[in-house]
C-alpha cells in the first residue's frame, strides 16, 4: 500500500493510487482512469495559476500527507462529544466519517421517493454513471480531477419526482485520522423533475495533531423544476485544510439556493462554487458570509454559467476579516452568445476588522449576448465611525456596538436563510467571533 | 428611416476615413533587431555611452522575456525580426517656422483635419509633431522657454539636458518592466520630453500628434514628463495613421514624474487604422504607460478616447507614492468590426490619504471584443486610501464581447475601495423616447452614446474634445441592435 507515501512522493512518481488498483470491478474505473491522466497534465497550481494567483496552496501542501484515506470509526458515545449541533434545528441526520456514510450513527428519512446511500453502493446506478465527473467546470480543476482519481467514498442521493422532505436533511462531515491524511470525499445529488430538497451541511474535525487536507467534490444535478436549498457550514477545526468544489447543472425552471458559510477557524478554507445554466427561466442565489480569524484563508471561487436565454442569476458574498486573516473572492459571470434576456448579478463586500487583515477580489464579467442585463459590485472599507459614535452615545459599549454593526453587515445573508434555527445558529456565531476578536 | 440592420452594416463596412499614405523619402534600418541594430540606432541618433548601455541592457532583459498569455485575445503572431527598427523622414534642416516644412507632410495634416496652421490658430497648443519617429516641427517653443518649460523631442533632450534625462529615465517604467517595454528601452526611436519647473503651470495644452508612417517600421516612441514641486502641465497626445494591410506594432512607453504638489494631466486620443471589416491588417497598439505621483499631495490624470487599432492593450496606471497624492483614469473605449480592446489602469496606493478614481466606458459593436481589465493595491501603509471604480460596458449587436475583470487588492483596514461594473445595450426605451420626439434612430444612438461616454469626454481639454466627439460620431452613429 501507498499509505506510507506523501503527497508530494505521489505526484512527483506519478504512482496510481490505491484505489485505482482495487476498483478494477467498477463501472466508473475508466473514468477515474481519465481524471488521473487530466490531472497529470494540469499539474500541480502554483500562484502563478491565474486561478490560484492569491491562494499558494503549495505551502498548504508542504507537509506530509498520507493517501490511504482510513476507515475512521466513531462510536454513538463519541458523537455526541463531537460538537455538531445546530441547536433547535429539527432535522434527518446523515453522519459521514472520512467521507463514509455511518447509517447507525444518521437518522435517514424512512424509504420512499428519496434515495440516501453510500456512493460506492450506487456504482451500477444510471444516474451515477450518467453524471459521475461530467460536469463541464470541473474538467479544469485540478484538485476536482484528483478527487474523481482517488475518492474513497462519499454521499449519494436521488430524490424522485416530484419527491420531498417534511424537515431539512443535516448532513455532518466528520473527519478524524492518526497522522496527516489526504482525504477525498466525493456526493453527487440528483433531484429529477419537480423534486425538492432542503439540505444544511457542516463539517467538524476530531483530530488534536494530524492534519486533514479535505479535497471534496459534490456534483448537483435539478432536473426541470427542481428546488434545492443548500447550505453549507464550514467551521473545521484550526488544522484543517479544505478545498470544497460544488458543481451543480440546473435544468429548466430549477432554482437553486446556496448558501456558504466560513466560519473560524480551517486554516485553508477554498471553495469552487459553479453552476452551468443549461435550461432556460431558471433562478440561481449564491449567497456566502465568511468570517474569518487568526490566520485563517478564505478563498471563494464563484462561476455563474449562462448558456441559455432567460435565466436570472443573483450573487452576494460578504466577508467580515479579523485579525491576520485574508480573503481572497473571484466571481465570474459568463454569459454565451445565446444566452439572451439573461439578468445576472453579483456583488461582493468586506469589512476589514484589523490592521493586518486583507482582501483580494476579483469580479469577474465575460459577456456574449447584447440584451442582458449585468453588473457587478465590490467594496471594502471598516466601521463606519458614525455608525459606532450613535450606538456609543446611546449607552452601548463597544463591543456590543461592533457585534451589532457585524451583525447588520451580515443580515443580509442571515436574513435569506429559511431555517430559523441556522439563523438564530448564525447570529450567534458571529457574536462569538466577533467580540472574541475585540477582547484580544 | 433606414432600418437598423442597414446601419449596423453601414458601420461596420465603413471604409477608414484617414488612410492614405504620404511619400517622404526614409532613412531606414536594416530589417532585423540584434545589438547591432541598437547601437546602429544609437550611432544615427548621436547618442552618449550611458544610453547606449542602457538601451543594452533593456535588449538583454527582453531576450530573456516570452510574450504573456493571460491577455483576453489571442495573441497575434509577432516576428519581430522582420521589422526594422529605425526610419526617420530624411530632411534633418532645423526649422524656424512652418513654411520650411516639407509640403507634402502638411498636406497630410490637412487632410487629416489637423493642420498645424488651425492648431497654431487654435489659442494655446503649441505642437511637436512626431511624423513617424523623429521631431520636424516644434512651434510655441520659444514662449515656454521664457519660463523655463522644456518641451522637446526626446533626442534634442538628450542632447541638450542629458541631466534630467538620466535621472528620470526607466525610473517608472523600468527597462525590465515587460517585454514590449524592454523592446522600447533597446531601440526606442524618439518621442516627446517635458520638464515643468518648480511653480511653474504651463500657459498652454501641449501636443503631440504621433503618425505612423513607414511600412514594415514598429514605432517605439519614449515619452517623459516631469512636473516640478507645485508644476501643472496638460499634455495631449493624439493619433491617426494612414491604411496598410500589414499590421505594424506600436510598443511606445510613456514615463511621468510628478513631484510635491505637481499635476500632470495626460489625455490621448487613439484612432490608429483597425484593420478592414475581416481584421485585416491594422495597428497593434502595445502600449506601456505610467505615472508615479511621487511627492506629496501631487496628482496624475489620464484621459484615453481608443477607437482605432486592431489591438488596443494598455494600462495607464498610477503610483501614489506621495502622501495626498491623488490619480485619475478617465477612458473610452470603442472597438467595431474585428477589432480588440483589453484595456485599463493600475493604481498602487503606497502613501497615506491617496485617492484615485476610475471611470472606464466601453462600447463594442459589430464582432470585436472590449476588456477593461484594471487593479486597485492598497499596500499596507496606505491609511484612509480611497478608490472609486465604474466601469459600464454597451453592447451593439449579438456577436460582440464586453468583459470586465478587474483585480482588487486591500492591505489596510482604514482604506475604502469601491468598484461597480454593468453591461446592457442601448435601452430600447431611450431609442423610442427619441423616435417619439421626431429623431430618428440614427441620431438617436449617437446622442445616447455621447451622452454615455460624457463623463469622460468632459475630462478633455477643449480642444481635444471637439476631435473626440467627431471620432466617436465616425464609429458608431447610427448603431442600434
Amino acid at each position: 500500500m501507498t499509505s506510507d507515501k506523501s503527497f508530494f512522493d505521489f505526484i512527483s512518481n506519478g504512482l496510481p493510487g490505491p484505489e485505482l488498483r482495487e476498483d478494477a470491478d467498477n463501472a466508473i474505473l475508466p473514468a477515474r482512469q481519465l481524471a488521473f491522466s487530466r490531472f497529470r497534465a494540469l499539474g500541480l497550481p502554483s500562484v502563478k495559476t491565474e486561478e490560484w494567483r492569491y491562494t499558494n496552496i503549495q505551502r498548504f501542501l508542504k507537509d506530509s500527507f498520507s493517501l490511504a484515506q482510513e476507515e475512521g470509526t466513531i462510536t454513538a458515545e463519541q458523537l455526541k462529544t463531537v460538537n455538531t449541533k445546530i441547536p433547535q434545528l429539527d432535522s434527518y441526520t446523515a453522519v459521514l466519517v472520512n467521507g463514509r456514510l455511518q447509517i447507525a450513527l444518521s437518522k435517514l428519512p424512512a424509504e420512499g421517493k428519496i434515495t440516501i446511500s453510500k456512493l460506492s453502493d450506487a456504482a451500477n446506478n444510471t444516474q451515477l454513471q450518467l453524471w459521475f465527473d461530467k460536469h463541464p467546470h470541473l474538467q479544469q480543476q485540478p484538485f476536482a480531477a484528483l478527487n474523481a482519481a482517488l475518492f474513497a467514498d462519499g454521499l449519494f442521493i436521488e430524490a424522485g419526482q416530484n419527491a420531498s422532505l417534511d424537515k431539512p436533511l443535516h448532513i455532518i462531515h466528520i473527519y478524524t485520522t492518526a497522522e496527516n491524511a489526504f482525504i477525498q470525499p466525493r456526493h453527487l445529488l440528483v433531484l429529477h423533475k419537480g423534486a425538492t430538497l432542503e439540505i444544511v451541511e457542516s463539517s467538524v474535525g476530531m483530530n488534536e495533531t494530524a492534519i486533514a487536507f479535505v479535497n471534496s467534490v459534490t456534483e448537483i444535478i435539478l432536473e426541470e423544476n427542481a428546488e434545492l436549498w443548500h447550505y453549507n457550514l464550514q467551521s473545521s477545526e484550526k488544522n484543517s485544510r479544505h478545498i470544497y468544489h460544488t458543481s451543480t447543472v440546473q435544468k429548466a425552471d430549477s432554482r437553486y439556493h446556496h448558501f456558504n458559510f466560513t466560519l473560524p477557524s480551517a486554516e485553508l478554507t477554498r471553495n469552487n462554487l459553479s453552476v452551468a445554466l443549461t435550461g432556460s427561466n431558471t433562478e440561481t442565489n449564491l449567497h456566502g458570509l465568511y468570517l474569518a480569524t487568526d490566520e485563517q484563508h478564505v478563498d471563494n471561487h464563484t462561476f455563474v454559467d449562462h448558456l441559455v436565454p432567460n435565466c436570472n442569476s443573483n450573487e452576494l458574498y460578504k466577508g467580515v476579516l479579523l485579525d491576520n486573516s485574508n480573503g481572497v473572492f473571484t466571481g465570474k459571470i459568463h454569459v454565451h452568445q445565446d444566452a439572451q434576456k439573461t439578468n445576472a448579478f453579483q456583488q461582493n463586500n468586506n469589512l476589514l476588522m484589523s490592521e493586518k487583515a486583507s482582501i483580494n477580489s476579483q469580479p469577474q464579467l465575460e459577456i456574449y449576448a447584447d440584451d442582458v442585463k449585468c453588473s457587478h459590485g465590490f467594496t471594502v472599507g471598516r466601521f463606519s465611525e458614525e455608525s459606532l459614535f450613535y450606538l456609543r452615545s446611546r449607552g452601548i459599549g463597544e463591543e456590543a456596538a461592533k457585534t451589532l454593526l457585524v451583525n447588520a453587515f451580515a443580515f443580509d445573508i442571515t436574513d435569506q436563510v429559511h431555517i430559523p434555527a441556522l439563523q438564530d445558529f448564525l447570529s450567534e456565531k458571529i457574536r462569538k467571533y466577533v467580540s472574541g476578536a475585540i477582547n484580544n | 428611416m433606414r432600418n437598423s440592420n442597414e446601419i449596423i452594416d453601414d458601420i461596420a463596412n465603413k471604409e477608414y476615413e484617414f488612410g492614405f499614405t504620404t511619400d517622404i523619402e526614409m532613412d531606414i534600418a536594416p530589417v532585423g533587431l540584434n545589438e547591432d541594430t541598437i547601437r546602429f540606432i544609437s550611432a544615427k541618433k548621436q547618442e552618449p555611452e550611458w544610453l547606449l548601455e542602457w538601451r543594452l541592457k533593456g535588449f538583454a532583459a527582453f531576450k530573456k522575456m516570452k510574450f504573456p498569455n493571460w491577455q483576453h485575445f489571442k495573441m497575434p503572431e509577432l516576428d519581430l525580426q522582420k521589422l526594422s527598427y529605425y526610419a526617420a523622414p530624411k530632411e534633418k534642416k532645423k526649422l524656424n517656422s512652418l513654411d520650411e516644412v516639407d509640403p507634402e507632410l502638411l498636406a497630410t495634416f490637412d487632410k487629416l483635419g489637423i493642420s498645424l496652421k488651425e492648431q497654431k490658430v487654435l489659442a494655446g497648443v503649441a505642437v511637436d509633431v512626431v511624423f513617424d519617429s523623429v521631431s520636424v516641427a516644434t512651434t510655441y517653443r520659444a514662449k515656454l522657454e521664457e519660463l523655463g518649460i522644456i518641451f522637446c523631442s526626446f533626442g534634442e533632450a538628450v542632447k541638450h539636458h542629458p541631466e534630467l534625462v538620466k535621472k528620470y529615465l526607466g525610473t517608472v517604467v523600468p527597462h525590465s518592466d515587460n517585454i514590449f517595454a524592454a523592446l522600447n528601452a533597446a531601440v526606442f526611436s524618439d518621442g516627446s520630453f517635458v520638464y515643468i519647473p518648480k511653480g511653474v503651470r504651463s500657459p498652454m495644452e501641449l501636443s503631440t500628434y504621433f503618425r505612423i508612417n513607414a511600412e514594415n517600421t514598429g514605432q517605439f516612441e519614449r515619452t517623459l514628463i516631469i512636473a516640478d514641486e507645485s508644476a501643472y502641465v496638460s499634455y495631449l497626445e493624439g493619433c491617426t495613421a494612414p491604411k496598410r494591410d500589414e499590421n505594424q506594432l506600436h510598443a511606445a512607453v510613456v514615463e511621468l514624474v510628478a513631484l510635491d504638489h505637481g499635476e500632470i494631466k495626460y489625455s490621448t486620443v487613439q484612432n490608429w487604422y483597425p484593420g478592414d471589416k475581416d481584421g485585416n491588417g491594422g495597428i497593434f497598439n502595445f502600449v506601456t504607460k505610467r505615472g508615479i505621483c511621487k511627492g506629496n499631495s501631487s496628482k496624475i490624470s489620464w484621459t484615453q478616447v481608443e477607437t482605432g487599432s486592431a489591438i488596443t492593450w494598455k494600462y495607464p496606471s498610477v503610483i501614489l507614492q506621495g502622501d495626498n497624492s491623488e490619480g485619475e483614469f478617465y477612458s473610452v473605449a470603442v472597438t467595431r468590426n474585428k477589432q480588440i480592446a483589453d484595456t485599463g489602469t493600475k493604481i498602487y496606493h503606497l502613501g497615506k490619504n491617496t485617492r484615485s478614481r476610475i471611470i472606464s466606458k466601453g462600447i463594442s459593436a459589430g464582432h470585436s471584443d472590449n476588456t477593461y481589465r484594471g487593479l486597485v493595491q492598497v499596500g499596507p501603509r496606505a491609511a484612509n486610501a480611497r478608490n472609486y471604480t465604474q466601469c459600464d460596458s454597451l453592447l451593439i449587436g449579438d456577436r460582440c464581447g464586453a468583459h470586465t475583470f478587474p483585480y482588487i487588492e486591500s492591505r489596510n483596514s482604514t482604506a475604502t475601495v469601491e468598484h461597480e461594473a454593468t453591461t446592457s445595450k442601448i435601452g430600447e426605451d431611450q431609442i423610442f423616447y427619441l423616435n417619439q420626439r421626431g429623431i430618428e434612430t440614427e441620431k438617436a444612438v449617437a446622442l445616447i452614446v455621447n451622452g454615455y461616454a460624457k463623463e469622460v469626454l468632459n475630462q478633455l481639454p477643449m480642444e481635444f474634445a471637439v476631435e473626440a466627439q467627431k471620432l466617436l460620431s465616425i464609429t458608431l452613429e447610427g448603431s442600434v441592435g
